[in-house]
């Protein structure tokens, strides 16, 4: 489902405007990923949690330099489904993709 | 690990933010939630604009075993629901680490990487990873980095590093540096050619006997760099910064940098060689910090060198030691090609290389004189 499809069902389901929609779902996002930014962990309910981690600074061979690289450490995005969710997807039959 | 917000406070926030009740927020986010689900049962993928993806992947059928029992069971492939972050998100959230990049380490870290250098290497780490909060300790060798995908780890045997030229194309090609200074890209090029043919002219000229061409076949092991003994400069003082006063010093003439001009460009009109700029740098370090930015208008002095094809050792250490400030401008600002700058270091004074002036990253010690 793109964002479009996602924006019109929504919108007809909470009754607001497809704008109002619009502004309301980016609002949501924004909180998200300002909360995410600031290293907090976040729960939806039903749907799963967010985390952030930090993954230490590494090195990894790269065959074009034929080299080491000194990988600097990165934080991202963790996401665990709930269970609940989990459960309902599980055994879904799905058409390949 | 993280500090927790609940859903609460979330909601508090997002009502707060776009003006609405948290009554209807949260009755929002519900649909929202009912919505993502809907969408994965129907496509399987649902994109939310500027934030990420929610998508279900099948895992196949595989083995597993009973934690409890022991006892040995088949998984069932079943569905997982993965959320893949979009780049906006990705960016805002490695906010704190953004402005370190990957820098070539060369050979394997553990073989070229005794015991004993283990703790000058972290400390450089710790200097280029400007946050401190992380450990340096544990370097982990985890996932998949999305510039340089991992790789098996497994040992290659070196080879002939590839051409000083060669790289510089390749890196520049790739992207990996946001030069935003179009003389800023020439003096980079111009340094990587300086070092390719600089090794060779000197090869010519007085027999130090690394040169380009050869490949090095012991790179894993430190060993002290192959000099010949007329070569070598009897006395100690030369490697020790600050001395050079001692000995000679340069006559200077003053220059007033034109809007245009590189340190390149003057070496090249004033010295009669371009491959000597890092000794202009290195006599007006107080001005000129970043290399690749040389302020108009500014008064430089240049020093004048009688035969540049016939340079007396203390000319070498001064150029040297230009080398050296640059290979320390480069480490802090420009990791990945630092190690070219060290190189050229042990070109105009292997003793230099031998005693730096300052801590230097072992690797690129190895890498420098190896070469």
């Amino acid at each position: 489902m793109n964002y479009k499809e996602l924006i019109e069902r929504l919108a007809s389901q909470t009754g607001h405007s497809q704008k109002k929609t619009r502004q309301l779902l980016g609002e949501v996002t924004s909180v998200l990923s300002d909360q995410l930014s600031e290293g907090k962990s976040v729960s939806i309910p039903d749907l799963g949690t967010y985390d952030t981690k930090i993954n230490d600074e590494k090195k990894v061979y790269n065959p074009h330099y034929d080299a080491f690289i000194l990988v600097p450490p990165k934080r991202v995005v963790e996401f665990t489904p709930s269970s609940v969710i989990k459960e309902k997807m599980k055994f879904l039959e799905t058409s390949d993709e | 690990m993280s500090e927790k917000i609940t859903f609460k406070e979330l909601v508090e926030l997002i009502a707060k933010q776009s003006n609405q009740s948290q009554n209807s927020t949260n009755s929002f986010i519900h649909e929202l939630v009912g919505i993502i689900e809907d969408g994965l049962k129907k496509n399987g993928s649902v994109s939310l604009s500027g934030f990420g993806k929610f998508e279900l992947r099948w895992m196949k059928e595989r083995a597993g075993r009973n934690p409890q029992t022991g006892e040995e069971i088949t998984i069932p492939g079943q569905n997982k629901v993965v959320f893949k972050p979009f780049k906006a998100l990705r960016e805002d959230v490695n906010k704190p680490f953004a402005n370190l990049e990957s820098k070539i380490i060369g050979d394997d870290p553990d073989a070229s990487k005794p015991a004993p250098k283990a703790v000058p290497l972290a400390a450089a780490a710790s200097v280029a990873s400007t946050t401190g909060d992380i450990s340096i300790d544990d370097l982990l060798i985890e996932k998949e980095n999305p510039r340089f995908p991992s790789a098996p780890v497994k040992k290659k045997p070196p080879l002939t590093t590839p051409s000083e030229e060669k790289l510089a194309r390749e890196v520049q090609k790739k992207g990996i540096f946001n030069w935003s200074y179009a003389a800023a890209v020439v003096v980079v090029l111009a340094a990587f050619i300086i070092l390719f043919f600089m090794m060779q002219r000197l090869g010519e000229q007085t027999d130090i006997a690394p040169t380009a061409d050869e490949p090095t076949e012991q790179v894993l092991t430190p060993i002290e760099p192959v000099i010949e003994p007329d070569e070598q400069v009897a006395d100690d003082e030369e490697a020790e910064p600050g001395e050079e006063l001692e000995q000679t010093s340069f006559e200077t003439a003053s220059h007033t940098l034109q809007s245009g001009e590189t340190l390149w460009s003057i070496a090249e009109s004033q010295l009669g060689n371009p491959y000597l700029w890092p000794v202009i740098y290195y006599l007006n370090l107080d001005l000129l910090d970043n290399p690749n930015q040389i302020p108009s208008g500014a008064d430089i002095e240049i020093p004048s060198i009688s035969d540049p094809d016939n340079l007396n050792e203390f000319e070498r250490e001064q150029i040297a030691l230009g080398y050296f400030s640059l290979y320390e401008w480069n480490r802090a600002n420009n990791p990945d090609e630092a190690r070219y700058f060290l190189w050229a270091v042990g070109v105009f004074s292997p003793d230099l290389l031998d005693q730096p002036p300052s801590q230097v990253d072992p690797d690129d010690l190895i890498f420098a004189r190896n070469r």
